[in-house]
């Protein structure tokens, strides 16, 4: 064993090499070149200089693949736009002309895909909204979902059978015509035809429901009718919708039509305050919680609850979402079991079944919701709500909507009122809000969690309207009546005898003072308890 | 009775035996880190071992759950973010330091007579640190490990006579399974492993026995020599110590990520391997499968064997330094290989 010679083991002193940099590469190269020709072996110092630049080529070779590769992870991270063929001429225009509408699309998926402006507006021969657009290029400015079923087949038939396709088809309901007569101003020719539409309808109820766009000389769309996104829009290739309603033009994320403020543009408001009742909701309290932490993965094509996410379902995830069973559907109302819509709630399913078309059950819808509801809730849970929610419904339909639409219909059915005009008597606008304001938020408030609009902004509001301005304005309008005498007055009476059968039915009696003295001892007794517990 | 006397009687070593072990001479060169680079991947191994049993602790090896566990020790669990990249850029290291490593070896010409057999030993080791390498990137079950073990599984079975039976063997029938990831999880957590624990000690005993080639670099240094400890010691911690801040470094500024969960329905773009496997995918891409498994099988034994080839070849001229050339030639096919997949991959996007 040799004998240690130093005690300091660092001191490590390099022995200096011999001559200057340029000397000593000189003779690396001339041993290198010596050594091939066979006329002498390569030193080891000279070895030493090789692996050295060998190991140095290895070690530059790694960090090009390292800066390549980080580069490809953030193009991936933030992918470019890709500008294929005619689109070239589109964007090097429009980022100058309207940069916000190329800036937006160079966000989409469809821009690092390669689709580009043209391959969307492009318009064929014979397209009524054809525009000659510049360098020989015809568009359409209106992407329908036609267009938009060349490469989303799928979503395009799912949309054109919901419900929400059918939302143009307004033309003749109540809010149609509030907003033509009573709001607005609707101007006709001789031959009955609309020369002018309503102000009101244009800017209000079509921007939700959808205009039928129309086209003027030379592709030029009338400003009656577009701008228009409703999401029933009826457009000139005779498809019906606006993709562009929820996914907005021209980034088209997946994220922001989940978010539930998409749906809170048309589904908010005193009538059917969806995003207000999804807000008190806990799905909503849990959302906005969680919405930063859901932004990233909120795009994912899928994104299913109880996997992606574990709490906050937006509207989108209950009513169209993928679970670990089903498949996204663009058919919104394809889970909805009951249509709280009209005056008196039913089944979804009973218009149709009613004209024999073939169409979903509600229980099917039932299920299916219910299968979203199983991601995060237990059958048990899941049914007990259902009961509660089904009672609430009940109890409005029972109690005041049916009651209120049958003496309703009766009083017009006898001309107790101008029956050919409506809205032109105060208790109609009383009908209308009964049902069409308070009714629609009880039961929207149920159906998805709001206890408040239920209970103050629902049921209070349609017993208040009910009791304090429908039955007095009912009873002025069958002493008004019996005043007039004939035939009037027999209707008059027809209609006072349907009323007193509803108020001495056995859910408004307590309103004549009939309640039995039973149940008024009981109240009574409740009451002082109450009062006590107070002290009051 | 003294606790040292009680202690030789149940552990009856010689105590003679440590002191010269750990006395050994150590030639004066490997004061020099750059010399040590055979300790390098040790010590990351070393690293990977540590930080893969605390990984493997969060970890679901099941197709479900597989790409969640990872995604959860990235961004859930406490400092898992840190054990994870440290992992990854260990496993990084290590097949860098073996391939320099192996530079050294191959240059200077240390595997020749009597090492030949420790070469042959070191060969499989780098084999092995790159299949525990693939095997371990597939575990993460997102897009690009999913599918590069598919193209795995399509270069096996083209392997000649055997390829379909141990294609099917690895990925338990024609398609990637749960069971291919349970084979993968094995061999990464386990077989693997272990086959290159023994065959380390195989190579630091054959080491040892061999003694460590010496070079003189001039007459001034000739026959020094130092103590493996504490003299050598110090300087592999010092090398440890720089390694482990370096990784540090690399897992902060570089952190371990993820890309899409593994979708069997949806064939990314493209399909790529870690760097290491550039140069396969490489000749994969110019030439066929069946090429392809046969120029890379014919390489693995021209490595394997080269001491012997060396050998032929020295006999024929006795200062012959083809090697060397060969050497030189095969780094930079290797960064040429290697750097042509990375730009082609780069210019398709």
């Amino acid at each position: 064993m040799p004998p240690r010679k130093k005690k300091d083991p660092f001191d490590i002193k390099p022995v200096k090499p011999e001559g200057s940099v340029k000397d000593r590469f000189i003779k690396v190269i001339k041993e290198f070149a010596d050594a091939f020709k066979g006329e002498q072996e390569i030193s080891l110092n000279s070895k030493k200089v090789i692996i050295a630049f060998l190991s140095v080529v290895f070690f530059i070779s790694l960090l090009i693949v390292a800066w390549i590769e980080g580069g490809r992870k953030r193009v991936l991270q933030y992918p470019e736009a890709v500008v294929t063929g005619t689109n070239k001429e589109c964007v090097n225009c429009h980022q100058n002309t309207t940069p916000g509408i190329v800036k937006q699309w160079k966000e989409s998926k469809h821009s690092h895909s390669g689709i580009g402006c043209f391959d969307c507006h492009q318009a064929k021969d014979g397209d009524k909204d054809l525009i000659a657009h510049y360098n020989g290029l015809n568009i359409s400015t209106i992407v329908s979902p036609k267009d938009c079923s060349v490469c989303h087949e799928k979503q395009f038939q799912e949309y054109t059978n919901s419900h929400h396709a059918q939302g143009g088809a307004i033309l003749g309901s109540l809010d149609n015509e509030l907003a033509e007569v009573v709001e607005g101003h609707v101007t006709f020719d001789a031959n009955g035809v609309k020369t002018k539409n309503s102000a009101v309808a244009v800017s209000g109820c079509l921007q939700c429901h959808g205009s039928e766009v129309k086209v003027l000389e030379g592709g030029r769309l009338d400003p009656d009718t577009w701008p228009n996104t409703g999401i029933g829009r009826i457009n000139p290739d005779g498809s019906k919708g606006s993709c562009s309603s929820c996914h907005l033009r021209h980034n088209f994320s997946i994220a922001q039509a989940r978010q539930p403020e998409v749906c809170g543009k048309c589904h908010m408001g005193p009538d059917h305050p969806h995003l207000e009742i999804y807000m008190e909701s806990k799905h909503g309290i849990s959302f906005v919680a969680n919405r930063e932490k859901f932004s990233k993965e909120m795009e994912n094509l899928k994104w299913i609850p109880g996997v992606d996410f574990e709490s906050g379902p937006t509207c989108a995830t209950c009513h169209m979402g993928a679970t670990r069973d089903l498949e996204i559907t663009h058919d919104v109302g394809s889970r909805i079991s009951w249509n709280l819509r009209p005056p008196i709630s039913e089944k979804i399913d009973a218009a149709d079944k009613a004209k024999n078309i073939p169409t979903k059950s509600w229980q099917d819808r039932r299920k299916d919701m219910q299968v979203v509801c199983e991601s995060c809730h237990s059958p048990g849970w899941i049914g007990n709500w259902y009961n509660q929610y089904d009672n609430l419904i009940d109890t409005y339909n029972e109690k005041f909507a049916r009651p209120a639409t049958e003496l309703y219909n009766l009083m017009r059915s006898e001309n107790l009122i101008t029956s050919d005009t409506t809205f032109d008597d105060e208790i109609e606008f009383t009908y209308f809000y009964l049902w069409h304001h308070e009714g629609r938020r009880a039961r929207h408030g149920a159906s998805m969690m709001g206890p408040d609009y239920t209970q103050w902004h629902g049921m209070f509001e349609v017993a208040d309207n009910f009791y304090q301005k429908f039955i007095p304005q009912l009873r002025e309008v069958i002493a008004r009546n019996r005043a007039m005498g004939g035939a009037r007055a027999e209707g008059a009476e027809r209609l006072n005898a349907k009323l007193q059968a509803v108020l001495n039915s056995p859910m408004h009696k307590w309103f004549i003072g009939k309640q039995s003295p039973q149940e008024k001892a009981a109240r009574q007794k409740e009451r002082q308890e109450f009062k006590k517990r107070y002290v009051q | 009775m003294s606790f040292k006397k009680w202690f030789n009687e149940r552990v009856p070593i010689d105590p003679e035996f440590f002191k010269a072990f750990s006395s050994e001479p150590v030639p004066d060169h490997l004061r020099h880190w750059w010399w040590c680079l055979g300790g390098t991947p040790m010590y990351l191994f070393m690293v990977q071992i540590v930080t893969g049993i605390l990984l493997a602790i969060y970890y679901i090896p099941s197709v479900d759950h597989a790409y969640d566990s990872v995604k959860n020790i990235t961004e859930n669990v406490n400092f898992g973010w840190y054990i994870r990249s440290m992992h990854k850029w260990s496993a990084n290291f290590m097949i860098a330091s073996v391939i320099l490593h192996m530079i050294r070896v191959f240059i200077t010409g240390s595997y020749r007579k009597p090492r030949e057999v420790n070469w042959m030993v070191g060969t499989f080791l780098f084999v092995i640190t790159l299949l525990i390498g693939f095997s371990g990137y597939s575990l993460i079950y997102e897009q690009l490990s999913y599918w590069g073990l598919t193209v795995a599984g399509n270069l096996l079975n083209a392997v000649p006579l055997i390829g379909s039976v141990l294609s099917s063997f690895i990925k338990d029938g024609d398609a990637i399974s749960q069971f291919t990831l349970s084979r993968m999880y094995v061999f990464h957590a386990a077989i693997l492993p272990v086959f290159l624990i023994l065959l380390l000690v195989v190579h630091v005993a054959l080491m040892h026995l061999l003694g460590i080639t010496t070079f003189f670099f001039n007459e001034k240094t000739r026959r020094k020599t130092f103590p493996f400890i504490p003299d050598h010691l110090f300087t592999e911690i010092i090398i440890a110590i720089v390694l482990m801040i370096l990784l540090t470094f690399m897992a902060i500024v570089f952190p371990a990520g993820l890309e899409e969960k593994a979708n069997p329905l949806i064939t990314p773009a493209h399909i790529k391997p870690e760097w290491y496997f550039y140069f396969t995918f490489r000749i994969l891409k110019i030439t066929s499968i069946s090429a392809a498994v046969l120029i890379m099988g014919a390489a693995f034994f021209v490595l394997l064997l080269w001491p012997f080839i060396d050998a032929k070849l020295l006999k024929k001229k006795k200062t012959s330094e083809a090697s060397t050339y060969i050497g030189i030639a095969a780094v930079f096919l290797l960064c040429a290989l290697t750097l042509w997949e990375c730009f082609a991959l780069f210019l398709s996007h």
